[in-house]
C-alpha cells in the first residue's frame, strides 16, 4: 500500500516536472524566421550554387579549360567544350552545369587551381522549366559576377603538369595576383609590431 | 456457433510508408487481434547501388556518396571510408587532421542521438523533446554549416585529413554549446526519463539478452545497453581516441529504456570528447600531401569505426588503381533490424513501434 502511495506520488511529481520545465517556454518570444520575408545569413563556407567566376580587371572567366572540375565531379554535373586555336592553346567554348545531377560537395572547387569554379553562398534557384536548371557558361558568369572571391597566390613552382604553368604565366589571371599579396603582407605586420 | 467465432491470425502489412518505420521499411505483421505473433522485416526500397557506385569513382568522388550511406552521421562515414583507403595508401594523417576528425565525428554522434532522443518519444506519443532536441541539433548544424558548408551531406574527411581547418569563430561557439548542452540534457531526462507513462511504455519491453547480441552481431549502444561492454573506441581504438578520458555508459536490462539512457548517457561522454579535443587542439597541418590521383597498394583492408548506431565497416579492395575494385559497407542497423522480430513476438503492436524506435534503425543504412 505504501509503495503504491510512494508510485503515485512520485508519478504526479514527475508529470508536473515534466511540464514545468515545457512551461517555461511559454513565457519566451519565437525564434521562427519569418522565411520569404526574412532570412538568416548563410556561413561563408556555404554550399549553393555553382558559377563561374571573372576576373575584374579583364573581364575573362578565370577559367582555363584544364578539365580538372570535370574530371572531379562525381555525378557527371559538368561538361566543357573546350576548342584549340592555331597555335594549340586552349581556349574555353562552352561550361555547362546541370543541376539536376549537381550534388553541391564542392569537389569541382577543390579540384580547381586557378579560382576559376566556386560553389557561392545563392541557394534559391528554381525554375518552372527543368531545362533552364541547366546553365551555359554565360548564365554561371552572369551568376558569378558578384561573388566575392580571393584570387589564389601562385607560386610558380606548384603545378605540376608543364602545359598548365605556362598557360597560366601567359594570361592576366596569373599575371594579377601578385598585386594583392603584398597589401595583405603588409597588413600584419604594423599588427605584429604593435 | 463456435465455428463463427473463431478467431484468426491477420497478416498486416507496417510501412513501407508509415512514420514509425524511419524511412521506407515495411513490415509484414501476423497478428492475432493487437498481439503480433510475426514479423518478417522486407527491406531493399532505398536501394541506391551506393558500394557498386564506388566501384566506378574515384576515392575522393566516394567520400559524397558515403554521405549518403548514412544520412544521421555523414561525417562518421565519411571517416570510416577514409580509414579504409588511408590504411590502403599508408598514409599517416596529420594531428591537427585527427583532432578535427574526432571533433567533427563526436559532434555527429551528438547531433545522431539527439535524432535518437527526439523521435523515440514522438513514437511513444510524446511530441515536446522531438522539439527540444532539434533545437540544439540546429547549433550542431550550424557549427557544421560554418565549417564544411553544408548541413547535411558534409563531404568533409578527406583521404589523409579534413578538407577544410575550422573557422576561428568555431571555437567559441563550440565551446558555447558545450556549455548550455549538459543542461538540455537534463531537460531531456526531466521529461522522459522518471516519467511514469514514458516507463510503462518502455521499461522491460524488448528485451535484448547478451546472448541475443553475440547471436546477431548487435553493436553499439544497443549492444551496451544489454550490458556487453564493447566499444570499438575502447577496444581497437582507431585515430587518436586512446588520448581522451570517457566512460563507455552501460544498461543493466537491455530493454528499451536502457537504449535510451546509454545514449542520453553518450550524449554526455562525446561532449567531455570535444571538451578535451578542443582544449588540446593543436596547430599544424590538417591535410597530408595525397597525390591527386590516388592510388593505392593492391591489398584489402578492413577498417571499423564506432558509428552512433554500432560497427560501421567499410572493407576496401584495390587492384592497384584510382578506383576502388570493390567496396563493401556494413552499417550496424542491419544486424538490429534482423534483430528486431526475435524481440517482439506476443508484444503488441505499439511496443514494436516503440521497440523499433529504441533500436535506432535507419533504413539507408540497410539498404545502401
Amino acid at each position: 500500500m505504501v509503495e503504491v502511495v510512494k508510485q503515485f506520488a512520485s508519478g504526479i511529481y514527475n508529470l508536473l516536472l515534466g511540464m514545468f520545465t515545457s512551461g517555461k517556454h511559454l513565457t519566451r518570444h519565437a525564434i521562427t524566421v519569418q522565411y520569404p520575408k526574412e532570412r538568416w545569413e548563410v556561413p561563408e563556407r556555404s554550399r549553393g550554387m555553382v558559377v563561374l567566376l571573372t576576373d575584374h580587371e579583364t573581364g575573362r572567366l578565370n577559367c582555363t579549360a584544364c578539365l580538372l572540375c570535370m574530371r572531379g565531379c562525381p555525378s557527371g554535373a559538368i561538361d566543357i567544350e573546350v576548342e584549340k586555336d592555331e597555335k594549340g592553346k586552349r581556349h574555353l567554348k562552352n561550361f555547362t552545369v546541370d543541376f539536376h545531377l549537381c550534388c553541391f560537395c564542392g569537389l569541382c572547387e577543390e579540384a580547381c587551381n586557378f579560382a576559376a569554379i566556386k560553389l557561392s553562398r545563392k541557394y534559391e534557384f528554381p525554375e518552372y522549366d527543368k531545362k533552364d536548371l541547366i546553365y551555359d557558361i554565360q548564365k554561371l558568369q552572369a551568376a558569378g559576377l558578384d561573388v566575392p572571391y580571393e584570387k589564389p597566390v601562385r607560386n610558380k613552382v606548384e603545378p605540376k603538369t608543364p602545359s598548365a604553368a605556362p598557360a597560366a604565366a601567359g594570361t592576366p589571371t596569373a599575371d594579377t595576383p601578385p598585386p594583392p599579396p603584398p597589401p595583405a603582407a603588409e597588413g600584419p605586420t604594423p599588427t605584429e609590431a604593435g | 456457433m463456435a465455428e463463427e467465432l473463431r478467431t484468426e491470425d491477420m497478416t498486416v502489412n507496417m510501412g513501407p510508408q508509415h512514420p514509425s518505420t524511419h524511412g521506407v521499411c515495411r513490415l509484414v505483421l501476423t497478428v492475432d487481434g493487437e498481439i503480433i505473433r510475426d514479423c518478417v522485416p522486407v527491406i531493399g526500397f532505398l536501394h541506391r547501388a551506393i558500394e557498386k557506385m564506388c566501384e566506378n569513382r574515384t576515392y575522393a568522388q566516394c567520400i559524397p556518396l558515403m554521405d549518403r550511406f548514412e544520412y544521421c552521421t555523414s561525417m562518421s562515414c565519411n571517416w570510416a571510408f577514409c580509414l579504409a583507403a588511408e590504411k590502403l595508401g599508408d598514409i599517416k594523417v596529420p594531428e591537427r587532421g585527427e583532432y578535427l576528425r574526432v571533433i567533427m565525428g563526436e559532434l555527429n554522434r551528438i547531433a545522431s542521438h539527439l535524432i535518437f532522443v527526439g523521435v523515440t518519444p514522438m513514437d511513444c506519443g510524446a511530441l515536446t523533446p522531438f522539439l527540444y532536441t532539434f533545437r540544439e541539433r540546429e547549433r550542431i548544424m550550424d557549427l557544421f554549416e560554418m565549417t564544411c558548408g553544408q548541413r547535411l551531406t558534409y563531404n568533409y574527411i578527406r583521404v589523409g585529413g579534413v578538407a577544410k581547418d575550422i573557422p576561428p569563430e568555431f571555437i567559441p561557439k563550440c565551446r558555447e554549446f558545450l556549455g548550455i548542452f549538459e543542461e538540455k540534457i537534463r531537460d531531456y531526462e526531466k521529461l522522459l526519463v522518471d516519467n511514469p507513462i514514458w516507463i510503462a511504455r518502455n521499461k522491460g519491453i524488448g528485451i535484448i539478452t547478451p546472448q541475443l547480441v553475440y547471436d546477431y552481431a548487435i553493436s553499439g549502444p544497443s549492444a551496451r545497453a544489454s550490458g556487453v561492454n564493447f566499444d570499438i573506441r575502447k577496444n581497437d581504438p582507431y585515430s587518436i581516441y586512446d588520448l581522451f578520458d570517457f566512460d563507455i555508459p552501460l544498461g543493466t536490462n537491455g530493454d528499451s529504456y536502457d537504449r535510451f539512457n546509454v545514449r542520453v548517457n553518450e550524449m554526455r561522454q562525446s561532449a567531455r570528447i570535444v571538451a578535451q579535443a578542443l582544449d588540446q587542439l593543436p596547430d599544424g597541418e590538417i591535410r597530408a600531401k595525397v597525390p591527386l590521383k590516388f592510388k593505392p597498394n593492391p591489398g584489402e583492408v578492413y577498417s571499423r569505426i564506432e558509428n552512433s548506431r554500432g560497427e560501421m565497416g567499410v572493407y576496401l579492395v584495390s587492384d592497384g588503381g584510382p578506383k576502388p575494385f570493390r567496396m563493401r559497407a556494413r552499417g550496424g542497423s542491419y544486424n538490429h533490424l534482423q534483430a528486431v522480430p526475435h524481440i517482439v513476438k506476443g508484444l503488441k503492436i505499439a511496443d514494436l513501434v516503440a521497440i523499433f524506435a529504441s533500436m535506432d534503425i535507419i533504413m539507408p543504412e540497410i539498404d545502401r
